[in-house]
C-alpha cells in the first residue's frame, strides 16, 4: 500500500522526500484520511512541479539579492570610506583615490539596490521610497565625480558644477540613507543596530550643513558631526552588509528546494 | 491585513503551523504533525505537510539537516524566523482588533 501510494508521486520529488516520506507512513497505521490526504498531495506535486523552474528562480533571485547586497554594502563602505579619507588629505591631486571612492559609491549603490529588493518584501512603497533618495544621491554623486576628474567645464546639472552635483549628490545619498535606515528599521530582517546608525548618520547631515555653511561657526562642534556622520555611515553599510549575508549563508542551501 | 504565509494559496495555513512547530527547535516530519496535532487539535495529513514542507524549502524559510536513520529534521532559517515575527505580528493585531470590537480587551 504504502510502495503503491509512492508511486504516486513524481519520480523528482520521491528523489528528494521519498524516504522520509515512507517513513512517515510506515509510522503509523493509514485510515482514510491519511490516504485521501497522500493522493491529493501526490496529485499537487505533479502540479507544483510544473512550476518549480520559476520558483526555484524567484528563490535564488530572492537570496542572490541579499547575498550581493550584503558583499556590495561591506565592500563599497569599505571603499568609500578609503577613497573619501585618502582623497581628503592627500595634497598630490592623485587620481587613484577618488577611483577608489567611485567605486565605493557604486558598489554601495549595488548594496542598497540588493538590500531594498529584499526588504521590499513586505513593505514595498515605503522601501522602495526609501531607495529612491540615496539612489538618486549616489548617481549624482558619482556622475558628479566623474565630471570632476574630467575637468568638464561649465554647468553639468541645472547651473550645478560637477563639484557642486557631486556634492548635492553626496548629501543627497546620506540623507537618504538615514531614510533606508528608517525603512529597514520598520521592516525588519537585517541588523537594526545598523539600521539606526544609518538613521543617525542621515540626521546629522542637517547640523553638518549648518555648519559647512557657517551657520554654526565653532570648529570643534563641526568636526564632532562630521566624525559623527562619517561613523555611523560607514559602520551602518557595513552592519548591514554582514547581517544579510550571516542571513543568505544560512539559508541559501536549500533554496532550490527539489533540484 | 493579509494573516497568510505569502505565495503559498491553500498550503499557507499549514506552512504558519509548521513554522510554529518549528520555532522551538528541528524536528522531523513525524514530530512536525504530532506537534500541530497536539497544539491546533487536529491532524495534519502527511501529504499536507509534504507539500507545505517544500514549498517552505524552495523559499528559504525552512532547511533540511542529515537524516537521522531515515527521518530527516528541517529547522527555520534566518529568513524563516523573521516572517515568522512578521505573520504572527500581524495575526496578533487581527486578533487584537476583533476583540476590542468585540468589547473584550484582549490578552
Amino acid at each position: 500500500m504504502i510502495a503503491l501510494l509512492l508511486r504516486l508521486y513524481p519520480a523528482r520529488w520521491r528523489d528528494r522526500y521519498g524516504d522520509e516520506f515512507a517513513a512517515i507512513l510506515e509510522s503509523r497505521p493509514l485510515g482514510p484520511f491519511d490516504v485521501a490526504d497522500v493522493v491529493l498531495g501526490a496529485l499537487d506535486a505533479h502540479l507544483h512541479l510544473r512550476g518549480l523552474g520559476a520558483a526555484t528562480s524567484h528563490g535564488k533571485g530572492f537570496t542572490m539579492s541579499l547575498r550581493i547586497g550584503g558583499y556590495a554594502a561591506v565592500v563599497g563602505a569599505i571603499l568609500w570610506v578609503v577613497g573619501f579619507g585618502v582623497a581628503s588629505v592627500d595634497q598630490s591631486d592623485a587620481v587613484w583615490p577618488w577611483v577608489v571612492f567611485l567605486s565605493g559609491t557604486v558598489a554601495l549603490l549595488i548594496a542598497l539596490a540588493g538590500l531594498s529588493a529584499f526588504e521590499a518584501r513586505r513593505y514595498p512603497r515605503l522601501v522602495w521610497a526609501a531607495f529612491a533618495v540615496p539612489a538618486v544621491g549616489a548617481l549624482m554623486s558619482a556622475v558628479g565625480l566623474v565630471a570632476t576628474a574630467l575637468r568638464l567645464p561649465g554647468a553639468l546639472l541645472a547651473s550645478m558644477t560637477p563639484w557642486e552635483v557631486w556634492f548635492v549628490g553626496l548629501i543627497l545619498f546620506v540623507a537618504g540613507s538615514g531614510l533606508f535606515g528608517v525603512a529597514c528599521l520598520r521592516t525588519g530582517g537585517l541588523s537594526r543596530l545598523g539600521a539606526a546608525m544609518l538613521l543617525v548618520a542621515g540626521l546629522a547631515v542637517v547640523p553638518m550643513l549648518a555648519g559647512t555653511s557657517g551657520v554654526v561657526t565653532w570648529e570643534p562642534i563641526v568636526g564632532a558631526l562630521f566624525a559623527v556622520l562619517l561613523i555611523a555611515f560607514v559602520g551602518g553599510w557595513i552592519l548591514l552588509g554582514i547581517g544579510a549575508i550571516r542571513s543568505d549563508r544560512r539559508s541559501f542551501a536549500t533554496v532550490g528546494g527539489l533540484t | 491585513m493579509d494573516p497568510r504565509i505569502p505565495e503559498l494559496g491553500r498550503f499557507a495555513e499549514p506552512a504558519l503551523l509548521i513554522l510554529v512547530s518549528l520555532s522551538d527547535g528541528p524536528k522531523h516530519g513525524y514530530a512536525i504533525m504530532a506537534d500541530v496535532e497536539s497544539g491546533t487539535g487536529r491532524p495534519m495529513g502527511p501529504g499536507t505537510l509534504y507539500a507545505a514542507l517544500a514549498r517552505l524549502e524552495e523559499r528559504g524559510l525552512i532547511e533540511a539537516l542529515a537524516p537521522v536513520e531515515r527521518r530527516r529534521p528541517y529547522r527555520l532559517t534566518a529568513i524563516g524566523e523573521t516572517v515568522l515575527g512578521e505573520q504572527l505580528q500581524g495575526l496578533a493585531a487581527f486578533a487584537e482588533t476583533g476583540l476590542r470590537r468585540l468589547g473584550r480587551s484582549p490578552g
